[in-house]
């Protein structure tokens, strides 16, 4: 039976705690001057990396102002992923509990996989072996974290592109894991699914089904690279493909109206280009969620 | 063990040649080569960006190298994206100083200073006018750099820099950009103890004139007063404050 909460979404009682609802865009630089002169209606709010503003001036706290003064802000953080072993950089975590606080956000994510090893810094996202220890030390990161920044802590399912499943959970089973072991929410991000899919062969429409709906805040769209070797790359630098939209208004019709992020980090193209992109979005979350967009 | 592949993963993005032993530990050869040729050019490019004309003179092959020594290392220490080039930057610059041409290291230090300012902390909060008897409140993002070679002047000439002792303070100004300043070694003395400066401007003035044993005559006010003008004018200077608070 389902029930609906204040929210509208089906299938529990959910409360979002601010005004961040239908379609966002990652605030990039490359973007930033044009988006913030003609701030597109279809544009209901902005997310940003907090590595990018933490301690810098200039144009980034200039474009971060300016943002704020139209668009609530969430923030995705790059450089505290959850499969970390050393002991969480509390200084790190001071500076971004402050900014946290500053923007008022209703919860922070960070993605669900290795960013460092021994304080040195990929600078990227890599896959974490899905098994139990895996579950263990990152569901000890997330509540550490949660602690530290006192804010609701949402996990995002990441690409991969090397097996990971070798003597361990499937992907979707290891996710759900560290989700209850955490306690956490989920950043459900359906290009990655969907990448993981064509990559390793599974079917993204049942990972989907999987995922426990209460704890989904938000969900990431973006594009992908398909390499000559048919590999697929999570680059955020091409358009959204027509398989991931129809991954998205699956989950949306599973999960009902959780806000839906824009990414695009790469080859950034005219903010025209995006704007339609975004216009797309909202059909499909209009349709599949029956909420509409603010006039 | 997650230790142990951790360590793998590390040693295959940033070892010199990533081990077979590694990679067979981690278990699928090509694709974890995927994933070292993508860390590692992400880091490559924004350094190449930040550091673009020192690469050109350098050359490709022995910037490369630099970059790969360094990462060997064991990876990069900032979590920073934007302070990698600074990192490369600190460990590769003992190297340029022995390099050809002998202004590399010069153009260097000027390149990532301009890359620093740019990104720096955000302004400082003057509470006051700037005036004399109060603590100058300078614009953090700014560098002070004493060079043997004019490499702040662009384009760079076909013949390379002439050895020309300059100093230069590279800030950020009011358009966010990176702004050459050349100062005399008085002025640059001043800049220098008014940045984090405890004591008022008329203190720190009378110390950097003893020191460069210059006389405070009509003249001297003169300059200085010039000199504060434009400080004030380009944001450099942002104000005062009237304790060290």
């Amino acid at each position: 039976m389902e029930s609906r909460g204040d929210n509208g979404r089906r299938g529990f009682v959910f409360q979002v705690t601010n005004e961040i609802n239908g379609i966002g865009l990652g605030l990039r630089y490359d973007l930033a001057t044009e988006l913030l002169e003609r701030r597109p209606k279809g544009v209901s709010w902005v997310e940003i990396h907090p590595e990018n503003y933490l301690g810098r001036g200039g144009r980034y706290a200039e474009i971060l102002d300016l943002a704020r003064e139209d668009w609530p802000v969430v923030t995705h953080g790059l450089s505290t992923c959850f499969g970390a072993l050393e002991p969480l950089d509390e200084d790190y975590a001071n500076d971004l509990r402050g900014l946290l606080n500053d923007l008022e956000v209703p919860w922070h994510s960070e993605h669900l996989c290795i960013g460092a090893v021994n304080t040195h810094f990929f600078h990227d996202l890599l896959p974490l072996p899905f098994t139990d220890e895996a579950v263990a030390t990152s569901a000890q990161r997330i509540c550490e974290m949660r602690d530290a920044l006192d804010v609701p802590i949402a996990l995002e399912n990441v690409s991969y592109y090397a097996p990971q499943a070798a003597n361990g959970l499937d992907e979707a089973d290891f996710v759900l894991e560290v989700l209850e072991r955490a306690d956490a929410k989920l950043l459900l991000d359906v290009n990655n699914i969907y990448v993981n899919a064509r990559n390793f062969g599974f079917d993204p429409e049942a990972y989907i089904d999987k995922i426990p709906i209460d704890r989904v805040v938000q969900i990431h769209v973006a594009g992908h690279l398909v390499r000559d070797d048919g590999i697929r790359i999570d680059t955020h630098g091409e358009p959204v493909p027509n398989d991931v939209y129809r991954l998205l208004e699956y989950a949306l019709r599973k999960v009902g109206p959780v806000p839906v992020l824009l990414e695009r980090d790469n080859n950034v193209p005219a903010l025209e280009e995006l704007l339609a992109e975004i216009d797309q979005l909202w059909s499909i979350y209009e349709g599949a969620t029956g909420e509409k967009r603010a006039s | 063990m997650l230790a142990d592949r951790l360590r793998a993963m590390q040693h295959v993005c940033f070892d010199l040649e990533p081990s077979e032993a590694d990679l067979t530990a981690l278990g699928s050869r090509e694709r974890w080569l995927v994933y070292r040729d993508l860390v590692r050019s992400r880091l490559i490019n924004v350094i190449g960006v930040a550091l673009a004309r020192t690469k050109r003179v350098a050359g490709d092959q022995a910037f490369q190298r630099a970059i790969d020594e360094w990462l060997a290392t064991g990876g990069p220490k900032t979590r920073y994206f934007r302070h990698l080039p600074r990192e490369l930057f600190e460990f590769a610059l003992p190297s340029w100083r022995d390099q050809d041409p002998v202004w590399l290291s010069d153009l260097a230090r000027y390149e990532i200073a301009k890359w620093d300012v740019r990104y720096a902390p955000p302004n400082r909060v003057a509470t006051s006018e700037f005036a004399f008897d109060r603590i100058p409140v300078l614009n953090p993002a700014l560098q002070v750099l004493r060079l043997s070679y004019p490499v702040h002047r662009e384009p760079t000439p076909a013949s390379g820099y002439e050895e020309e002792p300059n100093i230069i303070c590279v800030y950020r100004d009011k358009h966010h950009n990176p702004i050459p300043w050349k100062l005399n070694p008085l002025a640059a003395s001043l800049v220098e103890a008014w940045t984090g400066a405890a004591k008022s401007v008329t203190e720190t003035v009378h110390e950097v004139a003893a020191v460069h044993g210059t006389e405070i005559g009509p003249a001297f006010v003169e300059k200085l007063s010039a000199m504060i003008a434009d400080a004030l004018e380009r944001g450099i200077v942002l104000g005062g404050r009237a304790d060290s608070q």
